[in-house]
């Protein structure tokens, strides 16, 4: 600083630099933090709470000085913070959606008044945020408080909800999952990273001023171990974390067997294509990619894509406009050694730099760097570094620019430059991604649903979409809770058959050895093995395939074949292919009732009211296809906004013993009448009706390949289709085991459950399925989609 | 100084693309750009003066007004100022001074009497409106030279450009530049009126490459004057023009630019988009009469530190 104030005004008139701004002091952060002695305690039952005796974090800022210290929670403190969390939920659920939006109103004004001390404690522990941003999402969620009653009247919130984030991510992404889950009547123990903490210990004692019950809000401190701890406490019913990917997948390997329903948000280092093609206008595309790229502290990393023939003009415009860009500060030192060794990665493949100036000898600071001439197998294109470097990537005609930016096992966001609308909406839809900005980059708004895509994460926050996380339909149960058993995750499902001879056989009953159906054909399973299906009477009723991975495979490959051209017929002759379902169940409606009869014992009254449900419940999936639409969200910007649902692609359903036939048809209508192809493995127990209704599938014009039922042992196909990556969500209903698997086995790569414990569940008969209730249809159809949100700003 | 004609590109004129929101983000970015306070303000100021172009375009213009102007463009801040800087000596003056045609004769002979080398400008070719014959336009443009004009400001014939007759206008605006004979050639597009920023990009790149020395966003007359959206796009054709050829084509926003700190905001948007290579007088101009007296006032805060009344500065 001595010498740039020495200089001249001369001095400045020949170089007409900006000048340095000097930092803000952050006063009146400095004073908060002054008041709490620089060391901040959690935040529980409406007080602070400070124990002694425990583990502390030092929060730094940008230069490396303290701020002030977090303590780390022992499980006596997250046990006190559940159970007055618990007590605040009970207060909290039973006031009218109106109070609730009061308060949360309140807040957005109380924020108003403290913003310039939240944003400066924001910046000092390096988060920074906008605060007009967290106001409007404030009042937006206020608003859905307001008209949760009337809107969602079958909804319920799900309890004590834990809201876990990451150091790395962003303050924003912690309250666009608290604040809807609070509109909605939970409680929440957040319980933020370290660097996080400080402004969430703020903004939970702002919350105070605006009455909100002690207990609805608690914020735990600690290191990464404290979310896992959180989740094992039994008050809590629902966790849901955003962050980096590396967290995330230990965080669901250790709350796998917990009985406890988790969501992940993997936003942050998602690597996100920026597309620019060479209808763009590229001035402006280059003044996007130099605004999102170089950013101290990122959000995505993008990964630059360029049309061939404007790479020229793209490449010259970026060597001019970086040239007046400063070195931007790392991370940390060792942050340097990653972009070092990166850069050199490159440049030993071929790669050319350009930057702004030659970084500086050492340091945790590097100039803002594009990596030109890299190819998509380059590992800086694989897996991005941190710091200001961005990998380019060039392609020749728009259908190469989609597949390069479908090319990562990413699928948060994506930015396209094309002055033509055609373009821009054909690739929107073809990229698989949950957020697409049109001619511009990072547009969030409360009204826009994010919800990522492959191995970004299985949930989706903002907008309405986001509510439905924090809520289940009032008739449906919550995973139970328990304890994990200490499981072989790598033998779960790998025992071999266990078919036997059976003894006593009957030579009056012949009985018939079925298929399994993959692909539209009837088969045998691959293994050759069979086993026996069983009346409750222990009557041998016929042989069926034993299925395994094999038959999983195949079936995924004729689903892989078939399902885009199933998502893309109009959604009317989706319809009517579900029509002609329904019309052939009810054909074959009296061998259908019989086949339950035979399977379950039941009356043969009781199986024809299955029936006649089940013929009804198809009439519904068919009659949605063309009904379940998504919106328009109006935004505070000009422009149009698009959110619509998305097939998820092939899921993989473990049906239930309970209502063996209506099961089979509400989940395959959900997922079918939205565009996905699915794989039925029919309940272990009672797979007769299913194996019966695959004449129904075959008569009917449901194209082969779309549904598949692979029968079989249950952990053995549960197993199978948890460890085939192209399976993009799995519903199941079994055992707590199989629960336990599943959240363990697919927390990497990715997929969405849906779990239910059968054991707990069981008992009510079947009740589940045979309800009326609108919102479990609702549950079920927004299980079977992924939200895409479209963002095309005009003048 | 010349720059070499070029053929009109007709492709390149026709593949122009300008996405109208993003430019207004952009121009919202610049103005968020901030220069420091005191020193730093001091200067860019200053640096804003030596890339005024002072102007009177009135119909009451006289010899005695324009010869006002003209000393207020050799000294435009009050010496005694300009010495507690140490600027004194650096030659602090406007860049020219910019009449109507009939005027160019008593400002030359006003900055020949003060011993100054400051050019006169002159708007010509029917300003403001353009909607003279192309003779007369292209006379006024010769007599205005041999009056001993410096500079020529010239309007484009709107018509053509809006009904997209590229080289109609192409050919008017180069024998427009034949008639500037040595004088710089200045091309108001006349922002305001050309409908669509595509438009504005296109008529740029068609006055640079029928030989504009500068181009220039509007004649002050019209009901949209200078904005910073505009602006990003013609300094984007300038930029277009610049990788291409190789040939530096200077930009000057006219009209409305009233205040000390909009004359930053546009230094930082030629630095932004063009680098510093653009922030002199060779490559920048900015039109306005009243600019002048609100940097003085600023400059006189700097200073002093105190607030100064109108009577302490001199007029124009």
């Amino acid at each position: 600083m001595a010498n740039s104030t020495s200089k001249t005004v001369y001095d400045i008139f020949q170089s007409m630099e900006y000048g340095a701004y000097s930092p803000s002091t952050a006063a009146t952060a400095r004073a908060w933090l002054e008041r709490h002695s620089y060391s901040l305690g959690f935040f529980m039952d409406g007080k602070f709470v400070c124990p002694v005796d425990r583990q502390t974090h030092t929060v730094t800022d940008s230069t490396g000085g303290t701020v002030c210290s977090v303590i780390c929670a022992k499980d006596e403190d997250i046990s006190s913070c559940g159970s007055s969390a618990s007590a605040g939920f009970k207060t909290w659920s039973e006031l009218s959606g109106h109070r609730r939006a009061k308060v949360l109103l309140r807040l957005a004004s109380t924020l108003q008044r403290y913003t310039q001390c939240v944003s400066e404690l924001c910046d000092l522990c390096q988060s920074p945020c906008s605060l007009p941003a967290l106001i409007r999402l404030t009042q937006y969620y206020a608003g859905w408080a307001q008209l949760q009653d009337t809107l969602m009247p079958e909804w319920i919130p799900r309890g004590v909800v834990a809201v876990v984030v990451s150091d790395d991510c962003s303050f924003h992404s912690i309250w666009l999952k608290v604040l809807p889950a609070l509109a909605m009547g939970n409680a929440v123990i957040m319980v933020p990273g370290v660097k996080l903490a400080p402004p969430t210990l703020l903004l939970a004692q702002l919350f105070m001023e605006t009455a909100l019950p002690a207990g609805v809000l608690s914020v735990v401190t600690g290191d990464t171990s404290v979310g896992a701890r959180v989740a094992k406490n039994n008050q809590i019913s629902y966790l849901t974390y955003s962050g980096s990917q590396q967290d995330g997948e230990v965080l669901a390997k250790q709350t796998a067997g917990w009985g406890l329903t988790i969501s992940l948000c993997l936003s942050v280092s998602a690597e996100c294509p920026f597309i620019i093609f060479e209808s763009a206008d590229i001035d402006s595309a280059v003044d996007g990619v130099i605004e999102a790229a170089f950013k101290k502290k990122k959000d995505w990393q993008w990964v630059l894509c360029v049309q061939e023939s404007v790479l020229d003009s793209v490449v010259s415009r970026l060597k001019l406009r970086i040239t007046g860009l400063k070195c931007v500060p790392l991370g940390s030192e060792s942050d340097r050694t990653l972009v070092d060794v990166a850069v050199q990665d490159a440049l030993q493949q071929g790669a050319t730099l350009i930057q702004s100036c030659s970084p500086p000898a050492s340091g945790a600071l590097y100039p803002p760097t594009v990596l030109c001439g890299l190819a998509p197998p380059s590992s800086a294109a694989v897996s991005p570094p941190p710091g200001p470097l961005l990998p380019l990537l060039s392609f020749r005609s728009a259908a190469e620019g989609v597949a390069l930016g479908n090319r990562t096992p990413h699928g948060q966001a994506a930015s396209i430059w094309t002055e033509d609308l055609n373009l821009a909406l054909e690739t929107a839809k073809s990229l698989c991604v949950g957020s697409v900005w049109v001619n511009s980059h990072s547009v969030m708004d409360p009204s826009l649903p994010q919800c990522g895509r492959r191995d970004s994460g299985n949930c989706t926050d903002g907008g309405k979409e986001g509510l439905y996380q924090f809520l289940r339909p009032s008739p449906s149960p919550a995973l139970p809770r328990s304890t994990p058993t200490s499981l072989d995750y790598a033998a779960f499902g790998t025992t071999a058959s266990g078919f036997m001879v059976p003894e006593g056989f009957d030579p009056s009953s012949v009985t018939c050895s079925c298929s399994q159906y993959v692909g539209g054909k009837l088969c045998k399973a691959d293994s050759g093995c069979s086993r026996t299906v069983q009346a409750p009477g222990g009557a041998v009723l016929a042989h069926c395939p034993d299925g395994g991975r094999k038959d999983v495979r195949n079936a995924v490959e004729a689903a892989l074949k078939v399902q885009p051209g199933w998502l893309r017929k109009s959604p009317a002759a989706r319809a009517l292919s579900l029509y002609s379902l329904s019309d052939h169940l009810e054909k074959r409606r009296r061998e259908m009732a019989a086949s339950i009869q035979a399977q379950t014992g039941l009356s043969m009254e009781e199986a024809d009211k299955e029936v006649e449900l089940s013929i009804s419940r198809l009439s519904d999936w068919a009659a949605r296809c063309d009904k379940q639409s998504g919106g328009m969200p109006p935004l505070p910007q000009t422009g149009s906004a698009l959110s619509a649902p998305e097939a998820l692609g092939v899921v993989g359903v473990v049906l239930p013993d309970a209502k063996p036939l209506l099961s089979l048809v509400s989940l395959l209508g959900a997922a079918v009448s939205m565009g996905n192809a699915v794989i039925l493995v029919p309940s272990e127990k009672y797979p007769l009706p299913a194996i019966d209704f695959i004449q129904v599938l075959q008569a009917s014009d449901i194209p082969a390949g779309v549904v598949s039922v692979i029968t079989g042992r249950r952990n053995q196909l549960t197993q199978a289709l948890a460890n085939h990556s192209e399976i993009q969500a799995i519903w199941y209903w079994g055992s707590l085991e199989g629960c336990q698997f599943l959240q363990h086995t697919c927390s990497s790569p990715l997929k969405r459950l849906w779990l239910h414990c059968e054991e707990v569940e069981g008992n009510d008969g079947g009740k589940y399925w045979s309800h009326s209730s609108p919102s479990l249809q609702e549950e079920m159809w927004r299980e079977a989609v992924v939200w895409k949100s479209v963002w095309i700003p005009t003048a | 100084m010349t720059i070499g004609d070029r053929n009109l590109d007709r492709p390149w004129v026709s593949k122009v693309r300008v996405n109208t929101q993003a430019v207004l983000k952009r121009a919202q970015q610049v103005q968020g750009c901030k220069v420091a306070k005191k020193q730093w303000q001091a200067a860019w100021l200053l640096k804003a003066v030596t890339c005024i172009d002072l102007t009177t375009l009135s119909g009451d213009d006289t010899p005695s007004n324009v010869h006002r102007l003209c000393m207020k463009a050799v000294q435009p801040v009050r010496h005694d100022l300009l010495k507690s800087m140490d600027m004194h000596d650096k030659g602090i003056t406007t860049a020219a001074v910019c009449v109507y045609p009939s005027r160019v004769a008593d400002a030359v002979k006003s900055l020949k009497a003060a011993n100054s080398s400051i050019p006169v400008a002159s708007v010509a070719t029917g300003f403001p409106a353009g909607q003279t014959p192309l003779k007369t336009r292209l006379e006024e443009v010769r007599m205005a030279v041999e009056d001993g004009a410096m500079e020529i400001d010239i309007v484009i014939n709107r018509t053509l450009a809006l009904t997209g007759q590229w080289a109609a206008l192409y050919d008017e605006v180069r024998q427009f530049r034949e008639a500037c004979g040595h004088a710089h050639m200045k091309t108001i597009l006349a922002v305001g009126e050309l409908g669509t920023f595509t438009n504005v990009y296109k008529a740029s790149l068609v006055s640079m490459m029928a030989g504009s020395d500068f181009i220039k966003t509007s004649t002050g007359k019209e009901s949209v004057n200078a904005t910073y959206p505009v602006a990003i796009v013609m300094v984007r054709a300038i930029r277009d023009y610049y990788l291409r050829t190789g040939q530096k084509v200077g930009f000057k926003p006219a009209g409305g630019i009233r205040t000390a700190q909009e004359a930053v905001v546009w230094l930082a948007l030629m630095k932004e988009e063009l680098g510093n290579e653009w922030l002199s007088p060779h490559l920048f101009r900015l039109g306005a009469s009243s600019l002048l007296a609100d940097i003085e006032r600023q400059i006189y805060h700097y200073v002093t530190g105190r607030y100064a009344a109108y009577h302490e500065l001199p007029m124009a």
